[in-house]
Formats: C-alpha cells, structure tokens, sequence
C-alpha cells in the first residue's frame, strides 16, 4: 500500500502544524509515512492509510468547512486538529493518536529534528557498536 | 543456521527460539538428542542491531510492531519474532520468581509437588550463573533510574537495581533494539548457540501452522518458510511448543488439538503505561540501561514500577498539544524521565488465530483500571518526590500536566475507561494453562497436552496465571526443568 504523492503533500501540510517543524521536514515525514505502509502487514497499513485520508479530507464532517486539511486557514486547520485530538469519540482520538505515533517515528528520524534535541544518532554506527 | 529441506527430521522438534525454545533446545541437546528449531521470523544480523526504534519494530517485533489486542480500546502486545523471540528485545529484566507469586500460580492448581519451587529456583540459579545476572550497576542507572531510586528513598518505598542479564553492559539504552554491542545475553548469543554446538539444528524464517498428528501421538509439524514454500519436519519422539503465549494457541487451534474451550481462552497481560515526569537538570534517557531501577513496594496490591527509556518518538506521543506547544514540551525530552506501571490484571481475554495473524481480544477489568489508576498516581507522587518541576499523566480526560504536588489530588479523578488511557503490553500467559485435567486447561503439570502423546507446550501459555512479575526468567526455569523430564 502507498501514499501518493498528492496525498503526501496534503498530510505533509497537517503534520507540519501537529509538530510546528516547517513543510519540509513535515515532508520527509510524509514520505516516510509512504515507506512505513509498505513495510507493514495488510491489515496496519489499511487502518492507517484509511485514518491518513480521514484526516486529510474530514473537515467537512467535523468543522463544517468543505476543504481538504491542507486548504484550510491555519487557525482552521488548528481548530479541525483540536477536533480529533479532543474528540469524545474514541474511534477519532485513537485513529489521531495512531498517526501521531507513526508519524513521530518518522519527526525523529530527521536529522533536522535529532540535531536540535541532540539527542545523539539514530542508529548505532558498526565501529561504534563493535566498542 | 540455514533453510532445511522437506525431509528433515529429528528426535524433537522445538518450536519457537525464545525464553521457551531456547533452554529446551538447549536441555534436550545436553541429553545428546537430535533437536531442530524452527523459529517463524529472521536471524537478527548485525546490521539490525541498534537500528532506532522504528526499524527494530519493523524487522524484529511480531507484525512489524503494529500487533494489538481489541477489546473497548487497543492495546498494542508487543512482542519479538526473530531468532531469540522476545529476548532479543526485551529490557533484559530478570526477576526471580517470588514465593507469593509461586503460590498464586501453581500453589492455586495443585501442582507443587509436581513443580517445587525449590526446582524451580535450582533452574533460576544455573540460568542466573549462565546469563550473567546481576544488579545494573550504579554507573548504568542513569538519570532515569537515579532519580527514581531518589523518589522511593525519599518516600520510603522499596526499590532497587533491575537485575539484568547482561554482561559488561554499554548503556547504549538500545536493549530494545537488540543490543548493538552483544551484551545482553539473549537466547541468540547464549543458549542457541551453545545448543547449535551440540548439534541442534536452527531454522529461521520457518512458520510453523500446525502440528502433524498420528494416533493421538505428536509425530511433526508443517508450515511456511519466508519465502512462501512449504515445509514439514517429522519427530521421532516429540513436539514442543514454544512458539509464545499467543502462537502456541494458535498453532493448537489450527491443528484441531486440546480442549477447545481452553486453547486460547485465560489470555492474560500485564497492562502497563507510563508517566513521564520534567526535571531541571538534564536526565538523557539515551544513556545508561534501558531499565535499570524499579520500585515493588505495591507489587502485592497488584502492580510494579520500573524505569523505561523510551526513546524520543515513544516519549513524544503522550505529549499534549500541537505546533508550538508540542514544540514547547518537547523540548523538555533530555530532561524527561519515563516511568512505567504495569498491572497483574485479573481480566481474561482469547487469542484465536485469524488469516495470516493472531486475533487478540481483551478489556481489563475495572478492578484492573483501578489499580492502573493507583499506579500512576503514585508514579506521579514520585515524580514530585524525586525533584520534578511537572508531571505529564498522558491519561485523556486527566489533566494535561501537574505543575506541583498539590495537582496529585487531580489524579484521583482520572477516569477508568480503558479507552482514555494509552495501555501497553508485552507480557502475555496462560493460554494453553497448565490443569491437573482437560476439565480446567490444556498441559498437564509435565507441560504435555491433555490427550495426546508427544507433544509439550513450554513457554508462558503454560503458566496458569500471570505472575505480577516481568516472566522471562520463570519462563526459562520452568522450560528447562520440565524438559529436562522430557529428555
């Protein structure tokens, strides 16, 4: 299963805000969200591709705004994110949460990301591992 | 270890490579019998060793580390599917098995004089001596499990060191990684090759789906290798299931083997979640062990805490608040420290195989939310002990973030529903349970299948309860001293 590159740049526009990193490591985090479906068995890349469109193409459904994610306003969109995240409905909350966690496995990746934090690499080096 | 071809055969044949397989290939071996291990996932190379948390999900955990149980919420089950099961990536906690705990397993089902605890401790103590066990060093607590040994100092709470089997660990924080250096001492750097030494024979990348049977006698198994071609292993004298708390039912099932209203049935977890707690100066949960300090005060109320050293991404997703203010907290990471709870629930679920997959179904019981509830309430109580300027319960419902001991009140409150916290668990039992007839479960107090001949499950579905404790050692303790019988 893939993520298009259409239906990356929407969720890239809507990470980006999740995260407040700019578009281009929200980006990075898209394509990795790409990778990840397809390492995934059939069944965990379904559920996540289906709660990647949700979000991408719901705000109608939960702020009344018939746009995509990616087109709304910023404060909109914050508003429409807020709606997920704060949901009393387990279902929206736990789909967010899904794609909040996948998606964080990606931010971390990010040098950008590692960099900042100084969190040291996200792998262990061979020369390193064999010390 | 290489890929066999369909003719293989062997006395026995060890399915699954884990806390269960290993020391049963191992004792079968030292009996001079001719053993052939067949483990579903991969060899664990170098190159997949400290590869970040993503990539270790991916490679190395059963379904790519999306496996989950349903029930009114999702609990993820994590557990490992490589040559070594789930001690390759485990936090190398080793906790011999408590007299308490003994009782309340098998004490409950009459099976002391079948299974002493003096036996059992005489398995425990070679298993100690072979893996290197010891208290994580002062050096290796980190400042995770530093400030944790001073939240229950100052309380007054009973702690100590995690003892570990590792040997001359790093603290390269990665045990859930499988170990880049080696160090821990796993089934796939320890037993299995002592065993392969002997002669045992490992296939990696072999699934096994179900268990041949003549006569009511055990006589081989079938399955899938990776590639998709299939295989069949005959055994002379026996079959032993190890494949894991929620393989072995699976593989039963399919086979049409044991009572059916008890394989599968008794699923029992550990649920566990964890509080992370903000401190002023810099704790780096990068460094040290992985899990290197723990607190038991309230293991007989039912639950038990311990240091966890998620890293980055893990720890980001309980974290309230977005854009600038997810930024804002996470920020604080190097000077977050990570405590876990996990709870000998008293819930029971099922695992039943499904198509390409386990199906997991379990809700804890309110009870059992409870005691979470008392958990992380206390956790956070330590948090505040051990010096913390906020703590994040990550509990929907709850508030978002304790600003000082006076919010602990708040944590009273927070709601029961399993849907509002975010549960995890990875150790898993008593489905195939150990019963004195067919009536109650499905081993016998030898670990044989009721009704059959030749055929053993050794692994944690034989465990009659769950333990209130982390499982691997009794696991091993018990494998060991019923093949022993076996051999």
């Amino acid at each position: 299963m893939r993520l298009g590159p259409d239906a990356q740049r929407r969720i890239a526009v809507v990470l980006a805000d999740v995260f407040g990193e700019p578009i281009g490591v929200a980006r990075d985090i898209a394509k990795f969200l790409d990778g990840y479906l397809q390492r995934v068995p059939a069944r965990a890349a379904l559920g996540l591709r289906v709660g990647v469109w949700a979000v991408t193409w719901l705000p109608f459904a939960l702020i009344g705004v018939p746009l995509p994610a990616d087109a709304l306003s910023p404060s909109a969109r914050a508003r429409y994110i807020a709606h997920w995240t704060h949901s009393r409905h387990y279902l929206l909350r736990e789909a967010f949460y899904l794609l909040k966690a996948v998606a964080l496995m990606g931010w971390s990746a990010h040098p950008a990301v590692r960099a900042r934090l100084d969190v040291g690499p996200l792998a262990v080096t061979r020369d390193r591992a064999s010390t | 270890m290489s890929h066999g071809k369909d003719t293989d055969a062997a006395d026995f044949v060890v399915v699954g490579s884990g806390a269960g397989g290993a020391p049963a290939a191992l004792a079968l071996a030292q009996a001079g019998r001719d053993v052939i291990v067949l483990e579903e996932g991969p060899e664990v190379r170098e190159q997949d060793r400290g590869q970040g948390a993503a990539e270790s999900l991916l490679r190395l955990f059963r379904d790519n580390g999306t496996q989950v149980a349903m029930g009114r919420s999702v609990i993820p089950v994590l557990q490992g599917r490589c040559v070594g099961g789930t001690t390759v990536v485990n936090g190398a906690i080793v906790w011999r098995l408590p007299e308490d705990a003994y009782e309340r397993a098998f004490g409950s089902i009459g099976a002391k004089d079948a299974i002493p605890l003096a036996a059992l401790e005489e398995r425990m103590d070679r298993i100690e001596r072979d893996l290197s066990v010891a208290p994580a060093p002062e050096r290796l607590l980190g400042g995770n499990g530093s400030l944790m040994k001073r939240g229950s100092e100052k309380l007054g709470w009973e702690g100590h060191a995690i003892r570990r089997n590792v040997l001359d660990c790093q603290g390269s924080a990665r045990c859930m990684e499988a170990c880049p250096t080696k160090r821990k001492q796993s089934m796939e750097v320890t037993y299995l090759p002592r065993a392969v030494a002997l002669g045992a024979r490992i296939r990696a990348d072999h699934e096994v789906r179900t268990i041949d049977m003549s006569a009511s006698r055990a006589v081989g198994v079938t399955g899938v290798r990776g590639d998709g071609s299939p295989f069949r292993v005959a055994a002379r004298l026996g079959v032993i299931l190890a494949a894991s708390a929620i393989q072995s039912p699976c593989i039963l099932r399919r086979s049409g083997i044991g009572p059916r209203e008890h394989v599968g049935s008794h699923f029992r977890l550990h649920p566990g979640t964890a509080v992370a707690g903000v401190y002023r100066d810099p704790v780096r949960l990068w460094e040290g062990a992985t899990q290197s300090y723990e607190v038991d005060e309230f293991r007989r109320d039912g639950f038990k805490m311990e240091v966890v050293g998620l890293p980055v991404e893990l720890a980001g997703v309980r974290l309230p608040g977005m854009g600038d203010a997810f930024q804002r907290a996470i920020a604080d990471y190097p000077n977050m420290a990570v405590w876990g709870v996990q709870v000998r629930a008293e819930a029971e679920g099922t695992v039943s195989p499904a198509s390409g997959r386990a199906d997991l179904r379990y809700t804890p019981e309110r009870a059992d939310m409870e005691t979470m509830r008392r958990g992380v309430r206390r956790l956070a109580e330590m948090h505040f002990a051990a010096g913390a300027v906020r703590v994040y319960p990550g509990v929907h419902g709850g508030p978002d973030v304790l600003e000082s001991p006076d919010d602990l009140g708040k944590m009273d409150d927070l709601p029961l529903d399993p849907r509002c916290w975010s549960l995890i668990s990875s150790h898993v039992f008593s489905t195939c349970r150990m019963a004195a007839d067919e009536r109650a479960g499905v081993v016998d107090f030898n670990g044989a299948v009721h009704g059959t001949r030749g055929l053993w499950v050794l692994d944690a579905s034989a465990l009659p309860t769950n333990l209130g404790v982390n499982p691997q050692h009794t696991i091993m303790a018990l494998s060991s001293l019923l093949t022993e019988r076996i051999a």
